[in-house]
């Protein structure tokens, strides 16, 4: 499947760092794909590429381990390793609130106060899964490629619940996209900058 | 080359390219040369070359001094460090790529941990409520 180019007025800021240069660290919790990889070959960074959704459904907690156990296996970080740009892609529309709030307490220790995140998301609840493979393939242009099967576990959050559920993060902008999807611009909280000083 | 059916356990160095059909479980340092993955050559390794190219499988830490290439047929699970990274279409990888394009030193040895930023450089946030926009089409 051909990747389809789709412009993205967030993503100029969610790669804030990189335009400006800086040696950046990136997670990507989608697959591997050619045009991330060749994109921040451009620039110094060290690009953490985790593929979540490969992990999906993820075992409920009442039959297995923790839900951060699991997200503890699924990312064997370097505890010296800090983030500044979280690619969540759509992942949260897979994730029950308690695996999504695991995810983001194993994540705590690897933001810092610039972090910024990108996430998609749906203005209402019942919008109809449109699951894609997410890619960069330049500074304010994404890719977009259809997934071969749907995933398991569709069961997107409303967006206030969402920005509960994301504690660490604060939504700075977010941007209505066809089919009452929505694509957010992530930064951290003020609130979690004065507690981690 | 290292034929489909050779079993390698150890380490493997030299003074020349590589064609790895086999399997490798050890380390392999070929220095200033190419060391290539076929599509039938499993590696459980660390690899240190010039140029790393994987067609077949590699589980381990990838050092390229000047690039590293993972293949459509590549499965690669480990963490790379090279100047240039290429992935084809098709290729699954699974860890860390550490680029740095102006960075061609020979010397690449590990990913130094990046130093935590300091908090109390942030930004000020500030208590905006996120904006809505609506984009068409």
């Amino acid at each position: 499947m051909s990747p389809q180019p789709q412009v993205s007025q967030l993503l100029p800021s969610v790669l804030q760092h990189v335009v400006e240069g800086q040696r950046v660290t990136v997670l990507d919790v989608g697959p591997a794909l050619p045009e991330t990889v060749a994109f921040f070959s451009a620039v110094p960074c060290t690009l953490h590429i985790a593929d979540l959704f490969s992990a999906l459904p993820l075992t409920p907690e009442d039959d297995g381990p923790s839900y951060i156990e699991q997200f503890r296996k699924l990312l064997p970080l370097p505890a010296a390793t800090r983030f500044d740009i979280c690619l969540f892609w759509d992942l949260f529309n897979y994730l029950p609130v308690a695996a999504a709030s695991a995810l983001l307490e194993v994540l705590h220790p690897h933001l810092h106060a610039d972090t910024r995140g990108h996430a998609f998301g749906v203005h209402k609840r019942g919008t109809p899964e449109d699951s894609r493979i997410h890619g960069i393939l330049n500074a304010d242009t994404l890719t977009l490629r259809s997934r071969r099967q749907l995933l398991p576990g569709y069961a997107p959050m409303p967006q206030a619940q969402l920005q509960t559920v994301l504690a660490d993060f604060r939504f700075e902008r977010s941007v209505l996209l066809a089919d009452s999807r929505l694509e957010f611009l992530l930064g951290m909280r003020q609130e979690k900058r004065e507690k981690r000083t | 080359m290292i034929g489909p059916s050779i079993h390698i356990k150890g380490t493997v160095s030299g003074g020349e390219d590589l064609l790895i059909q086999g399997k490798v479980e050890g380390t392999i340092d070929l220095g200033d040369h190419e060391v290539s993955v076929g599509q039938s050559g499993k590696v459980t390794a660390d690899i240190k070359a010039k140029i790393v190219k994987i067609e077949g499988e590699v589980a381990g830490d990838v050092t390229g001094s000047e690039k590293v290439v993972i293949a459509k047929s590549g499965r690669v699970r480990g963490n790379i460090i090279a100047p240039r990274v290429t992935l084809e279409d098709g290729a699954i990888f699974k860890g860390s790529i550490d680029m740095d394009p102006g960075d061609t030193r020979t010397d690449v040895q590990t990913a130094a941990p990046k130093a935590e930023k300091p908090v109390a450089a942030a930004a000020p946030a500030g208590n905006q409520k996120p904006g809505l926009d609506q984009k068409h089409g």
